[in-house]
Protein backbone atom coordinates (compact mmCIF):
# COMPACT_ATOMS: atom_id res chain seq x y z
CA UNK A 1 0.00 0.00 0.00
CA UNK A 2 0.79 3.73 -0.36
CA UNK A 3 0.75 6.18 2.25
CA UNK A 4 0.02 9.77 0.66
CA UNK A 5 1.70 12.31 3.30
CA UNK A 6 4.89 9.86 2.94
CA UNK A 7 4.85 10.23 -0.69
CA UNK A 8 4.48 13.26 -0.51
CA UNK A 9 7.38 14.35 1.89
CA UNK A 10 9.60 12.38 -0.53
CA UNK A 11 8.48 13.96 -3.39
CA UNK A 12 9.16 17.36 -1.56
CA UNK A 13 12.40 15.89 0.00
CA UNK A 14 13.89 14.95 -3.10
CA UNK A 15 13.18 18.34 -5.06
CA UNK A 16 14.70 19.67 -1.98
CA UNK A 17 17.82 17.45 -2.46
CA UNK A 18 18.04 18.32 -6.25
CA UNK A 19 18.47 22.14 -5.66
CA UNK A 20 21.08 21.76 -2.80
CA UNK A 21 23.16 19.19 -5.33
CA UNK A 22 23.01 21.96 -7.73
CA UNK A 23 23.36 24.66 -5.21
CA UNK A 24 27.06 22.62 -4.44
CA UNK A 25 28.10 21.99 -8.15
CA UNK A 26 28.01 26.12 -8.37
CA UNK A 27 29.79 26.74 -5.23
CA UNK A 28 32.24 23.98 -6.11
CA UNK A 29 32.32 25.61 -9.62
CA UNK A 30 32.85 28.96 -7.82
CA UNK A 31 35.75 27.71 -5.28
CA UNK A 32 37.59 26.51 -8.47
CA UNK A 33 40.36 28.99 -9.37
CA UNK A 34 41.59 26.66 -11.77
CA UNK A 35 38.25 27.72 -14.13
CA UNK A 36 38.46 31.31 -14.26
CA UNK A 37 35.25 32.13 -16.32
CA UNK A 38 31.84 32.60 -14.73
CA UNK A 39 29.68 32.66 -16.67
CA UNK A 40 26.20 35.17 -16.92
CA UNK A 41 24.51 31.91 -17.30
CA UNK A 42 26.01 30.46 -14.12
CA UNK A 43 24.88 33.23 -11.87
CA UNK A 44 21.48 33.02 -13.59
CA UNK A 45 21.28 29.20 -12.12
CA UNK A 46 22.54 30.34 -8.98
CA UNK A 47 20.08 32.88 -8.32
CA UNK A 48 17.23 30.85 -9.79
CA UNK A 49 18.33 27.61 -7.39
CA UNK A 50 18.68 30.20 -4.22
CA UNK A 51 15.06 31.50 -5.06
CA UNK A 52 13.47 28.19 -5.16
CA UNK A 53 15.49 26.75 -1.89
CA UNK A 54 14.61 30.35 0.11
CA UNK A 55 11.00 29.95 -0.68
CA UNK A 56 10.41 26.25 -0.15
CA UNK A 57 13.21 25.57 2.95
CA UNK A 58 11.42 26.41 5.95
CA UNK A 59 8.08 24.81 4.11
CA UNK A 60 9.89 20.91 3.46
CA UNK A 61 12.12 21.33 6.62
CA UNK A 62 8.36 22.08 8.53
CA UNK A 63 6.83 19.38 6.73
CA UNK A 64 9.84 16.77 7.72
CA UNK A 65 10.03 17.95 11.33
CA UNK A 66 13.64 19.50 11.22
CA UNK A 67 12.89 22.93 11.06
CA UNK A 68 14.95 23.60 14.37
CA UNK A 69 17.55 21.54 13.43
CA UNK A 70 18.41 22.91 10.12
CA UNK A 71 16.95 26.09 9.19
CA UNK A 72 19.73 28.13 10.88
CA UNK A 73 22.13 26.21 9.08
CA UNK A 74 20.22 26.30 5.41
CA UNK A 75 20.07 30.20 5.65
CA UNK A 76 23.44 30.59 6.45
CA UNK A 77 24.58 28.92 3.34
CA UNK A 78 21.80 30.57 1.53
CA UNK A 79 22.96 34.01 3.00
CA UNK A 80 26.76 33.33 2.18
CA UNK A 81 26.01 31.98 -0.99
CA UNK A 82 24.92 35.35 -2.88
CA UNK A 83 26.84 34.81 -6.31
CA UNK A 84 29.26 32.64 -7.72
CA UNK A 85 31.77 35.26 -8.28
CA UNK A 86 31.11 36.12 -4.44
CA UNK A 87 32.20 32.52 -3.21
CA UNK A 88 35.28 33.06 -4.69
CA UNK A 89 36.02 36.07 -2.80
CA UNK A 90 35.02 34.31 0.60
CA UNK A 91 37.75 33.56 2.94
CA UNK A 92 39.61 30.33 3.58
CA UNK A 93 37.55 30.07 7.16
CA UNK A 94 34.17 31.24 5.83
CA UNK A 95 34.58 28.97 2.66
CA UNK A 96 35.47 25.96 5.67
CA UNK A 97 32.45 27.14 7.75
CA UNK A 98 30.05 27.24 3.94
CA UNK A 99 30.75 23.70 3.97
CA UNK A 100 30.70 22.36 6.99
CA UNK A 101 27.25 23.79 6.93
CA UNK A 102 25.72 22.82 3.65
CA UNK A 103 26.97 19.41 4.65
CA UNK A 104 25.54 19.15 7.81
CA UNK A 105 22.07 19.82 5.83
CA UNK A 106 22.57 17.63 3.23
CA UNK A 107 23.33 14.94 5.36
CA UNK A 108 20.15 15.35 7.51
CA UNK A 109 18.83 15.32 4.20
CA UNK A 110 19.89 12.31 2.75
CA UNK A 111 19.40 10.16 6.58
CA UNK A 112 15.54 11.41 6.20
CA UNK A 113 15.23 10.40 2.64
CA UNK A 114 16.61 7.29 3.51
CA UNK A 115 14.27 6.60 6.30
CA UNK A 116 11.30 7.52 4.12
CA UNK A 117 12.40 5.04 2.13
CA UNK A 118 12.61 2.33 4.00
CA UNK A 119 9.15 3.15 5.33
CA UNK A 120 7.67 3.30 1.65
CA UNK A 121 9.52 -0.26 1.35
CA UNK A 122 7.76 -1.60 4.29
CA UNK A 123 4.24 0.19 3.40
CA UNK A 124 4.70 -1.65 -0.18
CA UNK A 125 4.87 -5.26 1.80
CA UNK A 126 1.43 -4.52 3.28
CA UNK A 127 -2.13 -4.40 2.49
CA UNK A 128 -4.43 -2.00 3.73
CA UNK A 129 -6.24 -3.89 6.17
CA UNK A 130 -2.86 -5.28 7.63
CA UNK A 131 -1.99 -1.38 7.72
CA UNK A 132 -4.67 -0.51 10.23
CA UNK A 133 -5.73 -3.45 11.97
CA UNK A 134 -2.16 -3.39 13.35
CA UNK A 135 -2.29 0.10 14.22
CA UNK A 136 -5.60 -0.10 15.82
CA UNK A 137 -4.32 -2.95 18.19
CA UNK A 138 -1.04 -1.20 18.56
CA UNK A 139 -3.07 2.11 20.26
CA UNK A 140 -1.96 2.42 23.61
CA UNK A 141 -4.32 1.64 26.53
CA UNK A 142 -6.21 4.95 28.14
CA UNK A 143 -6.55 5.23 31.56
CA UNK A 144 -9.62 5.24 33.14
CA UNK A 145 -10.70 7.13 36.20
CA UNK B 1 5.35 -2.34 -15.25
CA UNK B 2 5.32 1.17 -13.65
CA UNK B 3 4.16 4.22 -15.74
CA UNK B 4 6.38 6.57 -15.97
CA UNK B 5 5.61 9.98 -16.25
CA UNK B 6 7.36 13.41 -16.33
CA UNK B 7 6.13 15.99 -14.80
CA UNK B 8 6.52 20.19 -15.57
CA UNK B 9 5.31 22.05 -12.81
CA UNK B 10 6.74 25.49 -12.01
CA UNK B 11 5.83 25.55 -8.62
CA UNK B 12 5.88 21.95 -7.14
CA UNK B 13 6.46 22.01 -3.91
CA UNK B 14 3.52 23.78 -1.94
CA UNK B 15 0.29 22.14 -1.69
CA UNK B 16 -0.76 20.41 -4.99
CA UNK B 17 -3.87 18.43 -5.79
CA UNK B 18 -2.64 16.38 -8.97
CA UNK B 19 0.63 15.90 -7.94
CA UNK B 20 -0.69 14.61 -4.18
CA UNK B 21 -3.42 12.12 -6.22
CA UNK B 22 -0.38 11.16 -8.39
CA UNK B 23 1.39 9.77 -5.46
CA UNK B 24 -1.14 7.61 -4.28
CA UNK B 25 -0.93 5.97 -7.18
CA UNK B 26 0.31 2.36 -7.25
CA UNK B 27 2.62 1.76 -10.02
CA UNK B 28 3.49 4.92 -11.19
CA UNK B 29 6.46 6.44 -11.37
CA UNK B 30 6.69 10.40 -11.28
CA UNK B 31 9.83 12.96 -12.26
CA UNK B 32 8.85 16.53 -11.85
CA UNK B 33 10.70 19.08 -13.45
CA UNK B 34 10.37 23.15 -13.15
CA UNK B 35 11.11 24.44 -16.61
CA UNK B 36 10.12 23.25 -20.45
CA UNK B 37 14.02 23.27 -21.12
CA UNK B 38 14.82 20.79 -18.37
CA UNK B 39 11.77 18.40 -19.68
CA UNK B 40 12.60 18.01 -22.88
CA UNK B 41 16.31 17.79 -22.14
CA UNK B 42 15.17 14.88 -20.06
CA UNK B 43 12.59 13.48 -22.83
CA UNK B 44 15.38 13.68 -25.29
CA UNK B 45 17.32 10.92 -23.40
CA UNK B 46 14.69 9.16 -21.26
CA UNK B 47 11.65 7.36 -22.13
CA UNK B 48 8.31 8.25 -20.49
CA UNK B 49 4.97 8.03 -21.42
CA UNK B 50 3.53 10.61 -20.96
CA UNK B 51 4.85 14.42 -20.65
CA UNK B 52 1.96 16.57 -17.76
CA UNK B 53 2.13 20.33 -17.78
CA UNK B 54 0.73 21.77 -14.94
CA UNK B 55 0.12 25.56 -14.52
CA UNK B 56 -2.03 28.43 -15.63
CA UNK B 57 -4.26 27.40 -18.77
CA UNK B 58 -2.75 29.56 -21.53
CA UNK B 59 0.92 29.21 -20.49
CA UNK B 60 0.23 24.95 -19.93
CA UNK B 61 -1.28 24.90 -23.64
CA UNK B 62 1.63 27.04 -25.12
CA UNK B 63 4.20 24.50 -23.59
CA UNK B 64 1.80 21.54 -24.67
CA UNK B 65 1.71 22.76 -28.44
CA UNK B 66 5.96 23.93 -28.05
CA UNK B 67 6.31 20.19 -26.85
CA UNK B 68 4.41 18.51 -29.59
CA UNK B 69 6.20 19.89 -32.35
CA UNK B 70 9.15 18.17 -31.03
CA UNK B 71 7.66 14.70 -29.77
CA UNK B 72 5.34 13.86 -32.39
CA UNK B 73 4.06 10.34 -30.38
CA UNK B 74 4.13 11.56 -26.71
CA UNK B 75 1.12 11.55 -25.05
CA UNK B 76 0.95 14.76 -23.53
CA UNK B 77 -2.15 16.54 -20.80
CA UNK B 78 -2.23 19.74 -19.40
CA UNK B 79 -3.43 20.20 -16.47
CA UNK B 80 -4.86 23.79 -16.16
CA UNK B 81 -7.56 25.38 -13.62
CA UNK B 82 -9.99 26.74 -16.54
CA UNK B 83 -9.76 27.68 -19.84
CA UNK B 84 -11.77 30.71 -21.01
CA UNK B 85 -10.98 31.04 -24.68
CA UNK B 86 -12.36 28.88 -27.11
CA UNK B 87 -9.16 29.35 -29.39
CA UNK B 88 -7.27 27.44 -26.83
CA UNK B 89 -9.32 24.77 -26.98
CA UNK B 90 -8.74 24.03 -30.61
CA UNK B 91 -4.97 24.15 -30.46
CA UNK B 92 -5.28 21.36 -27.17
CA UNK B 93 -7.41 19.16 -30.15
CA UNK B 94 -5.39 20.02 -33.12
CA UNK B 95 -2.18 18.78 -31.57
CA UNK B 96 -3.83 16.32 -29.87
CA UNK B 97 -3.16 17.71 -26.24
CA UNK B 98 -5.35 16.22 -23.19
CA UNK B 99 -7.20 18.79 -21.64
CA UNK B 100 -7.92 18.57 -17.45
CA UNK B 101 -9.35 20.35 -15.47
CA UNK B 102 -7.89 21.24 -11.63
CA UNK B 103 -10.92 22.79 -10.65
CA UNK B 104 -13.12 19.79 -10.78
CA UNK B 105 -13.69 18.39 -7.09
CA UNK B 106 -11.46 16.39 -5.47
CA UNK B 107 -12.67 13.23 -6.24
CA UNK B 108 -13.71 13.60 -10.34
CA UNK B 109 -10.42 14.95 -10.77
CA UNK B 110 -8.55 11.76 -9.23
CA UNK B 111 -11.32 9.55 -11.34
CA UNK B 112 -9.61 11.50 -14.12
CA UNK B 113 -6.56 11.34 -14.02
CA UNK B 114 -6.41 7.60 -13.28
CA UNK B 115 -8.18 7.04 -16.47
CA UNK B 116 -5.82 9.00 -18.07
CA UNK B 117 -2.71 7.04 -16.08
CA UNK B 118 -5.14 4.00 -17.47
CA UNK B 119 -4.67 4.90 -20.71
CA UNK B 120 -1.12 4.69 -20.85
CA UNK B 121 -0.86 1.36 -19.90
CA UNK B 122 0.90 -0.54 -22.66
CA UNK B 123 2.14 -4.17 -23.15
CA UNK B 124 5.71 -4.75 -21.91
CA UNK B 125 8.08 -4.45 -25.00
CA UNK B 126 11.24 -6.20 -24.97
CA UNK B 127 14.01 -4.46 -26.62
CA UNK B 128 16.54 -6.90 -26.89
CA UNK B 129 16.62 -10.23 -28.81
CA UNK B 130 18.26 -12.79 -30.03
CA UNK B 131 21.08 -12.58 -33.54
CA UNK B 132 18.84 -14.36 -36.44
CA UNK B 133 21.46 -14.95 -39.74
CA UNK B 134 18.75 -12.82 -41.42
CA UNK B 135 19.57 -9.44 -40.22
CA UNK B 136 22.17 -8.19 -41.90
CA UNK B 137 23.15 -5.61 -39.71
CA UNK B 138 22.41 -5.46 -35.97
CA UNK B 139 23.42 -2.94 -33.40
CA UNK B 140 22.60 -0.17 -30.53
CA UNK B 141 21.32 3.18 -31.26
CA UNK B 142 23.38 4.70 -28.73
CA UNK B 143 26.33 4.03 -30.35
CA UNK B 144 24.93 4.47 -33.86
CA UNK B 145 22.33 7.14 -34.04
CA UNK B 146 19.69 6.42 -36.49
CA UNK B 147 20.57 9.45 -38.76
CA UNK B 148 24.33 7.77 -39.04
CA UNK B 149 23.22 4.38 -39.55
CA UNK B 150 19.87 5.30 -42.17
CA UNK B 151 22.46 7.77 -43.97
CA UNK B 152 25.07 4.47 -44.32
CA UNK B 153 22.38 2.37 -45.75
CA UNK B 154 20.69 5.05 -48.12
CA UNK B 155 24.64 5.89 -49.87
CA UNK B 156 24.89 2.37 -50.26
CA UNK B 157 21.38 2.15 -51.85
CA UNK B 158 20.37 -0.94 -50.02
CA UNK B 159 16.64 -2.01 -50.00
CA UNK B 160 15.35 -3.91 -47.09
CA UNK B 161 13.55 -3.03 -43.31
CA UNK B 162 15.17 -1.16 -40.49
CA UNK B 163 13.80 -2.48 -37.44
CA UNK B 164 13.88 -0.33 -34.13
CA UNK B 165 13.29 -1.45 -30.69
CA UNK B 166 13.30 0.77 -27.66
CA UNK B 167 11.74 1.24 -24.58
CA UNK B 168 9.42 3.86 -26.41
CA UNK B 169 8.29 0.62 -28.66
CA UNK B 170 8.95 -0.58 -31.94
CA UNK B 171 9.15 1.15 -35.47
CA UNK B 172 10.10 0.28 -38.94
CA UNK B 173 11.79 1.74 -41.59
CA UNK B 174 11.56 -0.01 -45.36
CA UNK B 175 14.13 1.32 -47.70
CA UNK B 176 14.21 0.83 -51.44
CA UNK B 177 16.93 1.88 -53.33
CA UNK B 178 18.80 4.01 -50.64
CA UNK B 179 15.70 5.72 -50.30
CA UNK B 180 12.99 6.11 -47.26
CA UNK B 181 9.67 4.43 -48.86
CA UNK B 182 7.62 3.60 -45.68
CA UNK B 183 7.44 4.00 -41.75
CA UNK B 184 6.01 2.91 -38.97
CA UNK B 185 5.86 3.94 -35.26
CA UNK B 186 2.68 3.24 -33.54
CA UNK B 187 -0.07 5.17 -35.10
CA UNK B 188 2.18 7.51 -36.69
CA UNK B 189 3.31 6.79 -40.32
CA UNK B 190 5.60 8.30 -42.91
CA UNK B 191 7.77 11.32 -42.19
CA UNK B 192 6.59 12.12 -38.75
CA UNK B 193 7.17 7.88 -37.73
CA UNK B 194 10.96 9.33 -38.95
CA UNK B 195 11.47 12.14 -37.39
CA UNK B 196 10.13 10.18 -34.14
CA UNK B 197 12.99 7.34 -34.90
CA UNK B 198 15.31 10.51 -35.23
CA UNK B 199 15.22 11.09 -31.65
CA UNK B 200 15.90 7.72 -29.88
CA UNK B 201 19.04 7.20 -28.14
CA UNK B 202 18.53 4.11 -26.57
CA UNK B 203 17.55 0.87 -27.75
CA UNK B 204 18.45 -1.56 -30.73
CA UNK B 205 18.22 -1.68 -34.16
CA UNK B 206 18.01 -4.67 -36.79
CA UNK B 207 18.33 -4.94 -40.83
CA UNK B 208 16.72 -7.33 -42.93
CA UNK B 209 18.21 -7.11 -46.85
CA UNK B 210 14.89 -7.26 -48.99
CA UNK B 211 12.01 -6.48 -47.48
CA UNK B 212 10.27 -4.52 -49.54
CA UNK B 213 7.00 -2.71 -48.14
CA UNK B 214 3.88 -2.27 -50.92
CA UNK B 215 2.93 0.75 -49.12
CA UNK B 216 4.62 3.62 -49.71
CA UNK B 217 4.28 6.70 -47.24
CA UNK B 218 7.44 8.87 -47.81
CA UNK B 219 8.05 10.18 -50.99
CA UNK B 220 11.18 12.82 -50.44
CA UNK B 221 14.48 12.08 -50.89
CA UNK B 222 16.74 11.00 -48.44
CA UNK B 223 18.60 14.09 -48.04
CA UNK B 224 15.78 16.38 -47.88
CA UNK B 225 14.69 14.08 -44.78
CA UNK B 226 17.98 13.97 -42.94
CA UNK B 227 18.11 17.59 -43.22
CA UNK B 228 15.14 18.66 -42.29
CA UNK B 229 14.90 16.41 -39.48
CA UNK B 230 18.95 17.63 -38.17
CA UNK B 231 17.11 20.66 -38.39
CA UNK B 232 14.54 20.07 -36.04
CA UNK B 233 16.61 17.77 -34.12
CA UNK B 234 18.78 20.98 -33.55
CA UNK B 235 15.89 23.04 -32.52
CA UNK B 236 14.90 20.73 -29.89
CA UNK B 237 18.76 20.96 -28.58
CA UNK B 238 18.56 25.14 -28.73
CA UNK B 239 14.88 24.56 -26.43
CA UNK B 240 17.26 22.36 -24.12
CA UNK B 241 19.72 24.95 -23.50
CA UNK B 242 17.62 27.79 -23.37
Amino acid sequence: MRDKSLETKLRVLTLQLDNWNKLHDLITYGLDKAKPIISAEQERQLTEVRAYLLQETEYVFKQLDILGELSGKAMNVLQRVSSVRGVRDLTNDEIRRLEMEWNGVFTKLGVVQGQLKARRKELASQTAFKYYFSRVFRRPAMASS
Amino acid sequence: METRLLILNADPVFQDKALAIFDTMEAVETRIVRTLSEAVAILLGESFDAFIIEGEAALAVEQGTNARQHFPSLKIACLAPHLRENEAFTITEQQNITLIFTTRNQLRLEHRLKNFVRSLERPSVTPAEGIDPCHSLIGNLNQFSAAEILQMSCLSQRSGRFTFKSGRGNSEIYLQHGSVRHAVFGSLEGESAVAEIFRWRQGRFYFEEGIISQVQTVDRPWAHLLIDNLQKLDETLELVSV
